[in-house]
């Protein structure tokens, strides 16, 4: 199984752990990054991770960042993803069982290594088991009107990017 | 402060008592689902669009995980919402991610532990400055 998984920078080093806990348990892991410290935005990681999904990729995604709201609004964002965002196993595995959700989003500063850890395990072994409820449930999530952009276009934040670098942005 | 609040089958009688509880403190409550019957995409539904169309200050919406509410409300463009079920995350994405809508699990979280969320999420204004270049570009999609 192939996992894409992403963050921002507040939360790297959590990120790196949970690539390499899920490379030695023998997934294959795209890690679209960020890589380092530097202050970056959330929406370009968690675009990654949903591209590389939708697409087919990835079988599955992870998303983190502080809370995992950010990351994991920008995920859910892209047309064909379903994520949650959890700081419990129990969610975790009911989304992907009975909404058939393709990410999971979790908070570094909310919850601890061994609960992320056990939420991403769980998520990626638990299976959907469709049933005409919930297949009707998710074809409707799926049936909100959004465009693709998202999806394929990667300088979709470009924009914003070289505001961010001209100090249009701060504090 | 108007808040938008909704629930699915499952979380009608955790939003009751949050719109009471809400309603006591002195806002301005709006039941969009006074069905006992919904499923979780029409009950999201109607708490986002309202949000979106500038109905309210806040969003919150319910069904048993929380989960499903929360795929649907970020599905819609401009909507920026948390599915929580802890008093921090409620504060925080207010401060940083500007949310407009919480999402909360009604076999998830306890009344007690729904209303801190609630407060938090409620209580709490956006920080803006460098956290608006996220904001920007999460409003740019869908």
């Amino acid at each position: 199984m192939k996992v894409a998984i992403g963050c921002d920078h507040i939360v790297t080093e959590i990120k790196d752990h949970m690539v390499e806990y899920l490379k030695e348990e023998g997934y294959d892991v795209i890690d679209v990054g960020t890589y380092d410290k530097v202050r970056t935005h959330y929406p370009i990681y968690g675009r990654k991770v949903g591209a590389a999904v939708a697409s087919g990729e990835a079988d599955l995604g992870v998303t983190i960042c502080g809370t995992g709201v950010g990351i994991t609004n920008s995920v859910n964002k892209v047309k064909g993803i379903r994520a949650a965002l959890v700081r419990d196993v129990g969610t975790a595995v009911y989304a992907r069982k009975h909404l058939n959700a393709n990410v999971i989003g979790m908070g570094g500063r909310i919850s601890g290594v061994g609960l992320i850890e056990n939420i991403v395990d769980a998520f990626l072994e638990a299976k959907y088991e469709p049933t005409p409820e919930s297949e009707a449930l998710v074809a409707k999530i799926d049936s909100i009107p959004m465009n693709d952009e998202a999806n394929t276009n990667e300088h979709i934040f470009d924009e914003y990017n070289k505001k961010w670098d001209e100090g249009f942005y701060h504090d | 402060m108007k808040v938008i609040i909704g629930a699915d089958a499952k979380g009608y009688a955790l939003k009751e008592h949050l719109k009471n509880y809400l309603t006591d403190k002195g806002y301005d409550v709006v039941d969009k689902t006074p069905e006992k019957d919904l499923d979780l995409f029409e009950s999201a539904s109607r708490v986002a669009k309202a949000i979106q169309q500038g109905e309210g200050d806040r969003g919150i919406a319910i069904d048993e995980y929380g989960a499903g509410s929360f795929m649907v409300a970020t599905k819609y463009k401009g909507v920026i919402c948390a599915e929580t079920s802890d008093e921090h995350s409620s504060k925080m994405t207010r401060s940083h991610n500007n949310a407009s809508m919480i999402t909360l699990g009604s076999g998830i979280v306890s009344e007690r532990l729904a209303e801190g969320c609630a407060d938090a999420f409620i209580e709490n204004e956006y920080a803006g400055g460098r956290h608006q270049v996220r904001v920007d570009m999460l409003n740019r999609m869908c």
